[in-house]
């Protein structure tokens, strides 16, 4: 297995429905996410982005193939081994409902640590105040997130993701809900974690966000349409216009 | 009719069902004891009086459970519904339209659940009697059901309407809004009971305590005073109902302190309390069960020592006290316990929806590695909180009840006047411990599987 890959598949393919009623979600799909590489990955609706990234997460099953976080084989796992693995291995970036109502700002980031039922080490501990100052959410710790704004509630949603450096961090529309300022810096939030070394991988429909990664995948059909490296807004749109109108016609 | 399918109408029905059952039996007993009371003892004056006032107070205790735990079912069921009726606001039905058909579901519920229930509780009058007579050796009895023991029942239909009608009382707050999102994230319920019903429960509580003293010191001249002290009882049990939600909150989270402060606990903890009047409520529904079974454990056993008292060992024997009431505390507390059996019901339906209503956030904690095994923690913690809570409290009040129901009774009949200690037979308090531990056990079985069964795609998928 390739070292330099946070997570990859390998001839995946997802199916949904039996019959004549089956839809082909992902079509024999094979693709690395590179380690330390922020990586979009983008399609228009029905695509099977979203597919893609649940399976190499694993939140998903696929139908046949391989799916791989770092060198470990996730496919066939049971329920417990997964829960552990996305546990210790993955931090995850929801578009909206990202935080646990009943829990303060200090709980939800913890929240990883807890689940594990240990206490941060020292230098994890370190870690996670540095970022609380950087994502500046040390006066909002015994908050709840109800009391804090959208843009505020998903910078949390970051610090927990990278609290425990994840071998690789799944963010899912992470602007959707979001005003583009607010938008904006997230996604520049993002960009200086995957800058220090942070491995990201992102489903967005949006080619503003997708212009902050280093490498550009474009899905349609459930099949991998285009692999490109970092890309301006218009360069994106231009390719998403194409994708689409190719898919209408 | 495809409402019944609902989540909790069928519990609805169920407790709809055991509440009539429950009147009808209970009618049918205490009938039944009277005649027996009165084979075997004749025309016994003070012990006829006795027996037939507590007859009167248990019809009375019966039905005001009975309307309690349904109202809060009901009320249960408008909070998980709040999405739907939202949607209906939205397309153009006004909201005093949607408390009808509410109350109208109610009305339905409470038949089918009613008829149900008057069917089981004349089954169990008959087999109940004739077994009873078997082992027994009492005279035939032929009265075993009369057409007036179908009162509760048909109280059961009009309580279970007039409950849904003021359980919808939330319906009329639902805004069209609420069905674009956001309820169903909102994580704490604002509302607390007004000012004007705190207040009026604290007049209620000061009224029925100042009875029950008074029942207890009549209780020393009079059996009589026990209708003072009931009223007292009454009362007082009434303030701490409508306060629920101002006294249930702090015990709960006195409770939740003691599991410690792992992600897990505190989530419990605070779900807990996360729809503090609905947590009160399920929880009253509790404490009323524990509350009546300690009570009568108390009543019997200290009603034993007071009737007792000033007499040697064999004398006691001799009247055939203890047995008499040793039969009598039984019966009765195996009665009660049918109240608790309503109340297990209640706790089930809020856990239950408490879960379909976080099914987005358990979503969540389960793509960020939450384990099933910690969420069945979690969810058994949340049962425990309730149970727990309820039960303390329940002992308490049960005991202090118990205790002033005796004396009120029973004061002037011994030999001399007399105070005595309450007497806490501890078989039966050990029961309602091991009962309560069950229902905890049971409680969290269905909420469990639904929430081990949430894949985290889907429920992250719906918003």
């Amino acid at each position: 297995m390739d070292n330099t890959l946070a997570a990859s598949v390998a001839h995946v393919t997802k199916t949904y429905g039996t019959g004549d009623g089956t839809v082909t979600a992902l079509d024999n799909v094979s693709v690395g996410i590179r380690r330390g590489e922020f990586t979009a990955i983008m399609g228009p609706s029905g695509s099977g982005k979203s597919t893609l990234m649940h399976i190499m997460a694993g939140l998903d099953a696929p139908t046949s193939g391989q799916a791989f976080i770092g060198d470990s084989e996730i496919t066939g796992l049971n329920d417990r081994d997964l829960t552990l693995l996305r546990r210790r291995k993955a931090g995850f970036i929801f578009q909206a409902f990202n935080l646990v109502p009943t829990l303060d700002v200090k709980a939800n980031i913890l929240l990883p640590f807890d689940l594990d039922g240990r206490r941060p080490r020292p230098d994890e501990l370190h870690r996670v105040q540095d970022l609380v100052y950087e994502l500046g959410l040390e006066r909002r710790l015994t908050h709840r997130p109800h009391e804090l704004s959208g843009g505020q509630q998903q910078r949390v949603a970051i610090a927990r993701a990278l609290a425990a450096a994840p071998e690789l961090i799944f963010a899912d529309e992470p602007t959707g809900n979001l005003d583009s300022r607010t938008g904006r810096d997230v996604l520049r939030i993002l960009r200086e974690a995957s800058d220090t070394g942070q491995s990201i991988a992102m489903v967005t429909h949006d080619p503003v966000a997708a212009s902050f990664a280093d490498r550009v995948l474009f899905l349609g059909d459930g099949r991998i349409v285009a692999d490109k490296p970092r890309q301006t807004p218009e360069e994106i749109s231009a390719h998403m216009l194409r994708l689409e109108q190719e898919a209408a016609a | 009719m495809s409402f019944l399918r609902e989540r909790g109408m069928g519990a609805s029905v169920l407790v709809a069902a055991l509440s009539s059952a429950f009147g009808v039996t209970l009618l049918a007993t205490t009938a039944y004891l009277g005649f027996l009371a009165k084979t075997a003892m004749g025309e016994g004056g003070t012990v006829g009086l006795m027996v037939g006032i507590l007859s009167g107070i248990f019809i009375i205790i019966a039905m005001y459970v009975g309307a309690i735990v349904t109202a809060n079912t009901f009320s249960t069921i408008v909070a998980g519904r709040t999405r739907e009726i939202a949607l209906l606001r939205l397309i153009g039905s006004t909201a005093s339209a949607e408390r009808r058909r509410v109350a109208g579901q109610g009305l339905i519920v409470g038949a089918i659940g009613s008829a149900i229930g008057l069917a089981v509780g004349v089954g169990i009058a008959f087999a109940g009697t004739a077994a009873a007579g078997r082992i027994l050796d009492a005279p035939a009895y032929g009265d075993a059901f009369q057409a007036w023991m179908a009162l509760p029942s048909v109280i059961v239909v009009l309580t279970t309407w007039a409950a849904a009608w003021g359980g919808s009382r939330r319906v009329l707050s639902v805004t069209p809004l609420q069905a674009l999102g956001g309820s169903v994230a909102r994580s704490h319920e604002e509302a607390r009971g007004g000012r004007v019903r705190a207040g009026f429960g604290i007049a209620l509580g000061l009224l029925g305590t100042l009875l029950l003293v008074a029942g207890l010191l009549l209780g020393l001249f009079t059996p009589l005073a026990v209708v003072v002290a009931f009223v007292g009882g009454l009362l007082s049990f009434t303030a701490i109902v409508l306060a629920a939600t101002a006294i249930m909150p702090p015990v709960l989270r006195l409770v939740g302190r003691a599991f410690g402060g792992s992600a897990t606990s505190r989530m419990a903890a605070e779900n807990a309390l996360r729809y503090p009047e609905r947590s009160s409520r399920m929880s009253i529904g509790v404490v009323v069960g524990v509350t009546l079974v300690v009570m009568f454990a108390v009543a019997t056993e200290t009603l034993e020592k007071v009737l007792v008292s000033g007499l040697t060992a064999e004398e006691a024997d001799a009247t055939g006290v203890s047995a008499f009431l040793d039969l009598f505390g039984g019966i009765m507390m195996a009665l009660v316990g049918f109240s608790a059996i309503i109340a297990a019901v209640g706790l089930v339906n809020l856990l239950t929806i408490g879960v379909v209503q976080r099914r987005t956030e358990l979503g969540l904690l389960r793509a960020l590695g939450l384990s099933t095994s910690q969420i069945r923690r979690m969810v058994l913690l949340e049962a425990a909180h309730i149970t727990i809570a309820s039960t303390l409290l329940g002992v308490v009040l049960g005991v202090v009840y118990g205790w002033i129901g005796a004396q009120a009774t029973a004061g002037s009949v011994a030999g001399t006047p007399a105070i005595v200690a309450p007497g806490v037979p501890w078989a039966p308090v050990t029961v309602v411990l091991v009962a309560m531990a069950v229902l905890t056990l049971l409680a969290a079985v269905t909420p469990t599987r639904l929430a081990t069964r949430i894949s985290p795609v889907e429920a992250l998928a719906a918003d």
